[in-house]
């Protein structure tokens, strides 16, 4: 992939008007979420391991952001912080200007695994959060239609395992939206998937996204996904995690798969790559391919 | 299957029964002939039978006759399936004789109050061994130390407090099934897939709440078959329980049976066990398969 030659105005912050202007809005749309000094120590038997430090960003109502970083880099820990599922050890986030504290409604989360409750209808499953939070309020309409707005209304009474991968994370994502969460947390949701599902998912949540006030943190190790999906994109390096840039993505919505080869797309694609996959060094383990004798057995060449 | 799996052991008995050369170290008196002690019926040793035949033959008196038998605890098959029969259609003999089935009933009775005594505890503290590590790490050292403790070495001390009836045979099966009971629900609730919990708690279940919420209803149908499995274990303290105190049920119709040698009516008796056991477990799978709907393994992972 071709570098910008020139350093001062790498082409990834090159932006057209209308994407300006998308971005002039959004940041003046409230602040949701903000991040500030996250850290995170874990105890481990050699001691302790710094897993995320210093970790500070902010998001905006009806923002869609991405955060990725290569392995190791403490994404997942970051998103489960943010939900509450683990505790900080240093810093604080903001939910609408108020401290979290454990998990709760008003944070949804789909995890990459499936965790539909296997016990329950389809439907049943729609209906947990607001049978949970609002036992007053009629949650069997309200689930038939996040059903209908998910194309599953056919499989209200259906249980989880009667589902493909894909069918799983869409009622995943339903369950989660029908609680009315102020944002919805995905920690790679469609990681399982295969290709075609996946792309059909990312189309399914731009829908979602566009059409409800939700704000999306996205975790993923995939760059098309994310570029395809965010509105911007947050990248960690690893050991220990640490914010690298916060990327505005200069892909003009709405999204459409052939956007792919278009020069923004290959230029922020360019530019995330180098940021991940930097220079290869000597201890490098992962990068070395180790030189494969052929084996005895086998007399002929296949090339 | 089932059916097929009876079908060996069944060929083995009727083998052994029914194939004079295999096996059959006894003679069964047709004729005693001149030796006098010999009855017709009686069983005796094959060597004590050609010793006899060889003095009557050496003295020119006439000779005792008779056929190959197995001895008497072994009855053939189809002695057995007609006493089977029999115990339900002849009455017993005797003024004090029960018939099979109330003696079985009796025993089923008490498998069911010592079974649902120890599940109205065990089950609820097993859940919460489970869920709380510190619940679990508070009771299980003595629940461990307990279990190793065989049931039936209580049961002076249960008839001493609870009497001769069926009280000391039920704190017997409560005994036995409770710890194991404790431990094996405990250990099926720690592998419920935390995910189910996570998801739970950014759904907005409170503290208390997953237990009902989550933590039983993932574990419900691994719970069912704990369940299952430990009514097994019951059945197997059965036969000691009803031994304690006066004997009672199944045991008194099976050690009744033994005293007159009636052999036959002592295997009718374990295979109406067997067949009762295996029929609930059958009964109770088939329940479950309609309680839990959900449960099946899942094409998709």
């Amino acid at each position: 992939m071709p570098r910008d030659p020139d350093p001062d105005s790498p082409d990834y912050l090159q932006q057209s008007d209308a994407v300006r202007a998308r971005f002039e809005r959004l940041r003046q749309r409230d602040i949701i979420l903000k991040v500030d000094r996250v850290g995170k120590r874990f105890r481990t038997g050699k001691g302790e391991t710094l897993a995320l430090n210093d970790v500070s960003f902010v998001t905006h109502r009806r923002e869609f952001l991405s955060i990725i970083g290569p392995s190791g880099c403490g994404k997942s820990t970051l998103v489960r912080i943010l939900a509450g599922l683990t505790e900080a050890s240093a810093g604080q986030v903001l939910l609408d200007g108020r401290p979290i504290n454990g998990p709760g409604p008003d944070r949804g989360m789909v995890f990459q695994g499936y965790t539909l409750f296997p016990w329950l209808t389809v439907k049943k499953n729609v209906m947990f959060g607001i049978e949970v939070n609002q036992p007053d309020k009629p949650a069997e309409p309200l689930a038939r239609q996040w059903l209908s707005l998910i194309g599953l209304e056919k499989f209200a009474d259906a249980y989880p395992h009667q589902l493909s991968g894909g069918m799983k994370q869409r009622v995943a994502i339903a369950r989660a939206l029908a609680n009315e969460p102020r944002i919805l947390l995905m920690d790679e949701p469609f990681g399982a998937l295969d290709a075609q599902s996946r792309a059909r998912m990312q189309s399914y949540l731009l829908e979602i996204w566009k059409n409800i006030d939700i704000t999306i943190v996205f975790i993923t190790h995939d760059l098309d996904e994310a570029i395809f999906l965010s509105d911007r994109i947050l990248v960690l390096k690893a050991h220990p995690g640490e914010v690298q840039e916060l990327i505005e993505v200069p892909v003009p919505r709405p999204r459409r798969a052939d956007q792919a080869v278009t020069p923004e797309f290959r230029a922020i694609k360019a530019r995330l790559e180098a940021l991940i996959h930097p220079p290869a060094t000597d201890t490098d383990i992962e990068r070395e391919m180790p030189v494969f004798p052929r084996l005895t057995s086998v007399t002929d060449s296949v090339e | 299957m089932l059916a097929g799996s009876f079908i060996l052991p069944l060929l083995l008995w009727s083998i052994v029964s029914y194939v004079p050369f295999v096996w059959h170290p006894n003679r069964l008196i047709l004729d005693p002939g001149s030796v006098d002690y010999f009855q017709p019926g009686m069983l005796v040793d094959r060597m004590t039978f050609d010793e006899e035949t060889a003095t009557a033959r050496a003295a020119g008196k006439a000779l005792p006759a008779g056929i190959p038998a197995n001895p008497v605890y072994l009855p053939a098959p189809h002695e057995v399936a007609v006493a089977l029969y029999s115990a339900f259609t002849t009455p017993p003999p005797g003024k004090d004789g029960v018939w099979l089935h109330e003696s079985l009933w009796h025993s089923i009775q008490v498998i069911f109050w010592g079974f649902t005594i120890s599940s109205l505890f065990g089950v609820p503290l097993g859940i919460i061994c489970g869920t709380y590590s510190a619940a679990a790490r508070l009771t299980e050292p003595f629940v461990e130390f307990f279990r190793y403790l065989p049931a039936p070495a209580f049961g002076a001390l249960a008839v001493a407090i609870l009497g001769i009836y069926d009280g000391p045979k039920i704190a017997i099966i409560v005994i036995g099934t409770f710890f194991q009971q404790v431990l094996v629900i405990s250990n099926t609730v720690k592998r419920i897939d935390f995910g189910l919990v996570e998801a739970g708690l950014t759904l907005g279940v409170k503290n208390l709440r997953i237990l009902p919420r989550i933590v039983i209803p993932a574990a419900l149908p691994d719970l069912y078959r704990d369940q299952r499995i430990l009514l097994g274990w019951a059945w197997t303290y059965l036969i000691v329980a009803e031994l304690i105190g006066t004997t009672t049920g199944i045991t008194w119709f099976i050690t009744q049976q033994a005293r007159y040698q009636h052999f036959a009516n002592v295997y009718a008796a374990i295979i109406i066990i067997g067949i009762v056991g295996l029929g609930t477990d059958l009964v109770l799978a088939l329940v479950g398969r309609r309680l839990f709907p959900w449960d099946r393994p899942s094409p998709h992972g």
